[in-house]
């Protein structure tokens, strides 16, 4: 399933599709800094691009129960700051590589296709 | 409540909260930033979008992650080895073959050694015992067994009357001590019909110090051995079964043992069959009836019961509880040395006095044991050993193909696989292909046991040993091929699975399979040790089956082709004396006159069967030697034609003739072997002499036969005595006589004619053991047919597995060289240096295989060299030929993955990737 991000500075239709697996590596990211619920992770993906990638909740929550199934992060049920019960998601070791292995794909991609984009 | 249920329900309700929880945050922000609490509600539901739409999508990936994973990975699993159908079937085959055939072995040695016998608390019991240093002199005669123990001791379990007595009546440490002793093979007619069958005579408290329940009537008790004893006999259930057909009113009928009437009070019930593994009574009947049931030897009949020194009866015991073996050892050897010691009648005897010892006999007496745990211990090895290369091969098929499914594996992980579900595909291939291997092994393993129960009856008409399925024997060796498969189907996945992925999709097919400079991988050490256990199957065929082949080979003195032998017993029909050597007279000339007869004899001894009876000879001039150790000899009593019938040549003088009869002066025929050491350079004809158990004065000599084997094939021939069983001069009652008859076409045939002389002759007398003598022959070298059948079966089968893993390993390295291969024809290399390349690797793995293989013989032959005849150990052709053998295999193997690397097209090997 193809997840989506909008860009809010552009109109709402101006919507582009990420490449697969591409928000399964922003989840693990935002988990790095610690646990988080799935709306915490939803905010903290808003928050840390200035506000330009709002993830859908609707393909945000599948995600999260696909990497929970594979092994890559762990979930608990623990009290919230505001005394709310609430399942926090954390990285599990498999997670941790998985991520550094997507990240270092990244960087390539990133820098395989600035390369390709320059003479424009 | 089912837990998959529960967990469901779970996490459905975390799912539900985990959503609800999403959309409270959201609408309090939403309202932290200005909007109205509906509004915020309605938005943060708007922006989430179909809540419904998205749980499904979360419960879709539950079935997928959990059940639907299960069926995934064995469907997958079954097309990977559908795929692979040689390397499945091959794999399959082996495991199946060393999982049937251990727990075959282990199942019979388990009836033999180890089970426990049906009675309540079998650890209470043991088993009485003497050992002594040398033959003991206070034992004037003996009936029973008696064993040579690797220590040099004798012991024997049979002990003199008045002793168990003794015991019995002073003890502190057995709750019972009770007797029983197997009087062999007797006469036994019930409801007119006359067959053979296994009598055992038991005390009174046999059956109550066992603990056994009758089936029905009662079991044999202490009134039953009052005075000389009542004439009662138990029967065992199976031949309740078979000839009352579980009739109770059996009970208070009358058979005969012997023609003595014997009136049946009860059965004993099914699981019961004697103390004696193999060896199953059919009745039980009261010891004080021995006089009038076994064979009279001297004046035994009269003294049986009350002479110290006549040996015969078997003793076991149930300690009383909280009692320790060691405890009752020492209170009744102390007694029964003060017994012994009482009957010795001076300093010599008293210096060699049987020792009294106590066996645990929780599994029976032990002489089954004693005849079949060494052949079974071989075997077991052997079929150890088999399991071992199984393993191997298993390990090794698996192996190459991990390798080869690195690849497969790399792309699986990157496509978002983990690691968990990789090894858990890994595992349920394992299982899948130990499956069939077990279901195979366990037909295999119930086949075996009715052929190594076929095998160990061979020789004997009565062996009754009841084989079951070892189910832990089963479940250790599934275990052990299982855990193989898991292990090595995992290690490799591990490995593969914790690799850097990117390397492993670069890897390109052709690349070696090994680096250089790292020759030695876990699979050249498998087929070394595969190849090294190879050899040593090898070897030990080629041992056994020349030494079959030798005792095949052996000279036996007389012609043993189309003769038919069989036994006649006509004083267990009760025939006595001289109206019972009239009766086989009367048979022989009835069977010459046979249609279809060449010859006819008989003798009291069967050559070559494995039986012999031996005595002291006296010589003239020579003192009497007191004691044992003196000059003795083997003899046999024979018929007025023996000589002419067996085809053995007289040298000197003449046969046995018809002349030699009651009341003529005693003829003996000697052989060359008791003319040479009784009278060396002297013409024996003529000369007399004493023979130990004769009272009827001197024998004279008025021939010398060729030597003949006399009762096996192996060791040395003793010096025989043929004297006439017509002139009555071995002071014993006559017994039962072996037939001899040459027959002008095929022996067997005569069965039927035979069968109706002896009826015609003599109603009720039992005729038994009719077979050809080769036959009989044959029995007795059983043990080592069945080692050399056995093992070349086995070197076969190590030969195929190694093969095959060999096979499997070089056509695996070479395809992985393809690449490589192709480079070097492309640069010029010959295709004959191609295939020479490939069979000098392997080679050198055979070669380092044949070297250990070797070292492991040179340390195995002690423990096989008791069963080998006419070869040494060391034996230069044997071993060359062996060798040659395992080299001609390997090399087949390997030539097929060789010629394939020769016919490599340099320009499709370097397309290929």
């Amino acid at each position: 399933m193809p997840a989506r991000l909008v860009n809010h500075e552009s109109a709402d239709e101006n919507r582009i599709e990420l490449l697969q697996g591409t928000l399964d590596m922003l989840i693990l990211r935002t988990l790095q800094f610690g646990p988080q619920h799935g709306h915490g992770v939803g905010q903290a993906i808003r928050q840390s691009s200035d506000d330009l990638l709002k993830i859908e909740r609707g393909s945000l929550y599948p995600a999260l129960h696909r990497l929970e199934a594979r092994g890559l992060i762990s979930s608990e049920w623990k009290s919230s700051d505001l005394n709310r019960r609430a399942k926090y998601y954390r990285l599990t070791p498999d997670g941790r590589k998985q991520f550094a292995a997507e990240q270092s794909k990244w960087n390539l991609l990133v820098r395989a296709i600035r390369r390709v984009m320059r003479p424009a | 409540m089912d837990w998959r249920l529960w967990r469901r329900k779970q996490r459905e309700t975390d799912l539900r909260d985990e959503i609800a929880h999403d959309l409270a945050l959201e609408a309090e922000e939403r309202m932290r930033a200005g909007e109205s609490a509906q509004e915020a509600e309605q938005a943060s539901r708007r922006d989430f979008g179909n809540v419904l739409l998205v749980k499904e999508d979360i419960r879709e990936m539950w079935v997928l992650t959990s059940l639907d994973r299960l069926v995934q990975d064995v469907r997958y699993g079954w097309r990977t080895l559908r795929k692979n159908a040689l390397f499945t079937t091959m794999a399959a085959l082996t495991l199946a073959l060393g999982i049937g055939a251990n727990t075959a072995i282990y199942s019979v040695l388990d009836a033999i050694m180890i089970r426990a016998l049906p009675v309540q608390n079998p650890g209470e019991l043991v088993i009485l015992n003497w050992a002594s240093a040398r033959e003991p002199l206070v034992m004037d005669s003996h009936t029973g067994a008696e064993y040579n123990e690797p220590d040099g001791r004798r012991t024997s379990p049979d002990f003199p009357w008045p002793a168990y007595e003794l015991l019995r009546d002073h003890n502190n440490a057995f709750a019972s001590l009770f007797a029983h002793q197997d009087l062999g093979q007797l006469n036994i007619s019930a409801r007119d019909q006359a067959e053979i069958g296994r009598v055992e005579l038991v005390s009174g408290n046999f059956f109550s110090g066992l603990g056994i329940v009758p089936a029905a009537g009662r079991l044999v008790d202490e009134n039953d051995n009052r005075g000389s004893g009542s004439q009662v006999a138990v029967l065992s259930y199976s031949y309740w079964h078979s000839r009352f057909a579980a009739d109770p009113a059996a009970v208070g009928q009358t058979i005969r043992i012997n023609s003595l009437p014997f009136t049946v009070v009860g059965v004993a019930p099914p699981e019961f069959f004697g103390v004696k593994a193999g060896r199953a009574p059919v009745l039980y009947v009261p010891m004080m009836n021995r006089p009038s049931l076994a064979r009279n030897y001297g004046n035994e009949h009269d003294t049986m019961f009350i002479n110290p020194r006549f040996y015969w009866v078997s003793i076991m015991g149930r300690l009383r509880p909280g009692v320790t073996l060691a405890r009752a050892q020492t209170e009744v050897a102390a007694r029964f040395r003060q017994f012994a010691l009482a009957s010795a009648a001076n300093d010599a005897e008293r210096a060699v006095l049987p020792e009294l010892w106590l066996q645990e006999g929780g599994s029976g007496v032990d002489s089954l044991r004693r005849q079949y745990s060494k052949p079974l211990f071989v075997l077991m090895t052997m079929v150890a050993l088999i399991l071992a290369v199984a393993c191997a091969n298993i390990a090794n098929l698996l192996l190459a193909r991990a390798a080869s499914r690195r690849r497969e594996i790399a792309v699986r992980l990157s496509l978002g696989a983990t690691r968990l579900r990789m090894m858990r595909q890994l595992l349920t291939e394992s299982i899948l292909l130990a499956l069939p291997g077990g279901v195979l092994g366990l037909c295999i393993a119930i086949a075996g046991i009715r052929f190594l129960t076929w095998l160990l009856a061979g020789a004997s008409d009565d062996f009754s040993l009841r084989v079951q399925l070892d189910w832990p024997a089963l479940a250790f060796t599934l275990a052990v091929s299982l855990a193989t498969g898991i292990v090595f189907g995992l290690a490799p996945a591990l490995e593969a699975t914790r690799m850097n992925i990117t390397p492993a999709l670069k890897e390109v097919r052709s690349s070696s399979a090994r680096k250089r400079g790292s020759p030695i991988g876990l699979t050249q050490i498998l087929v070394v040790s595969q190849i090294a256990f190879s050899l040593l199957f090898v070897l030990g065929a080629a041992f056994f089956v020349r030494t079959l082949a030798n005792l095949r080979s052996v000279a036996i003195g007389f012609n043993q082709d189309h003769l038919l032998t069989f036994r006649v017993d006509a004083s267990q029909a009760g025939y006595k004396g001289a109206e019972l050597s009239a009766l086989y007279a009367r048979m022989e000339q009835r069977f010459q006159g046979l249609p279809g007869v060449r010859a006819a004899t008989l003798s009291d001894v069967l050559l070559v069967s494995g039986s012999n009876h031996d005595t002291s000879v006296y010589l003239p001039g020579v003192p009497k030697h007191k004691g044992r150790g003196g000059p003795s000899t083997s003899y046999a009593e024979v018929g007025p034609t023996f000589f002419e019938t067996m085809q053995i040549p007289i040298r000197l003088g003449r046969a046995i003739g018809s002349t030699d009869v009651s009341g003529a002066p005693i003829a003996a025929v000697v052989n060359e072997l008791f003319a040479a050491r009784y009278f060396p350079n002297r013409n024996p004809i003529g000369q007399r002499f004493r023979m130990g158990n004769s009272e009827a004065g001197d024998l004279t000599i008025v021939g010398v036969a060729k030597n003949a084997r006399y009762s096996s094939l192996k060791g040395v021939i003793p010096p025989v005595v043929y004297i006439s069983y017509l002139q009555d001069i071995i002071k014993r009652p006559p017994i039962g006589m072996y037939f001899e008859l040459r027959a002008a076409g095929d022996p067997l045939a005569l069965a039927t004619s035979v069968r109706k002389v002896v009826s015609d002759t003599a109603p009720r007398v039992p005729l038994t053991n009719i077979r050809t003598h080769s036959q009989s022959i044959e029995t007795t070298i059983m043990q080592e047919r069945t080692f050399a059948d056995l093992c070349s079966a086995f070197a076969m089968l190590a030969l195929i597995i190694a093969c095959v893993g060999l096979y499997g390993a070089m056509a695996y390295a070479v395809s992985r060289r393809t690449n490589e291969i192709g480079i070097r024809i492309a640069l010029g290399a010959e295709r004959p240096r191609i295939l020479w390349m490939v069979l000098r690797e392997v080679l050198a793995l055979s070669a380092a295989g044949i070297g250990l293989g070797l070292a492991a013989a040179w340390g195995a032959m002690s423990g096989i060299a008791s069963f080998l005849f006419g070869v040494k150990p060391a034996d230069p052709l044997t071993i060359a030929l062996a060798t040659g053998v395992l080299l001609g295999a390997v090399v087949l193997a390997a030539y097929a993955p060789a010629a394939r690397a020769a016919r490599v097209d340099p320009i499709t090997a370097l397309r290929q990737e």
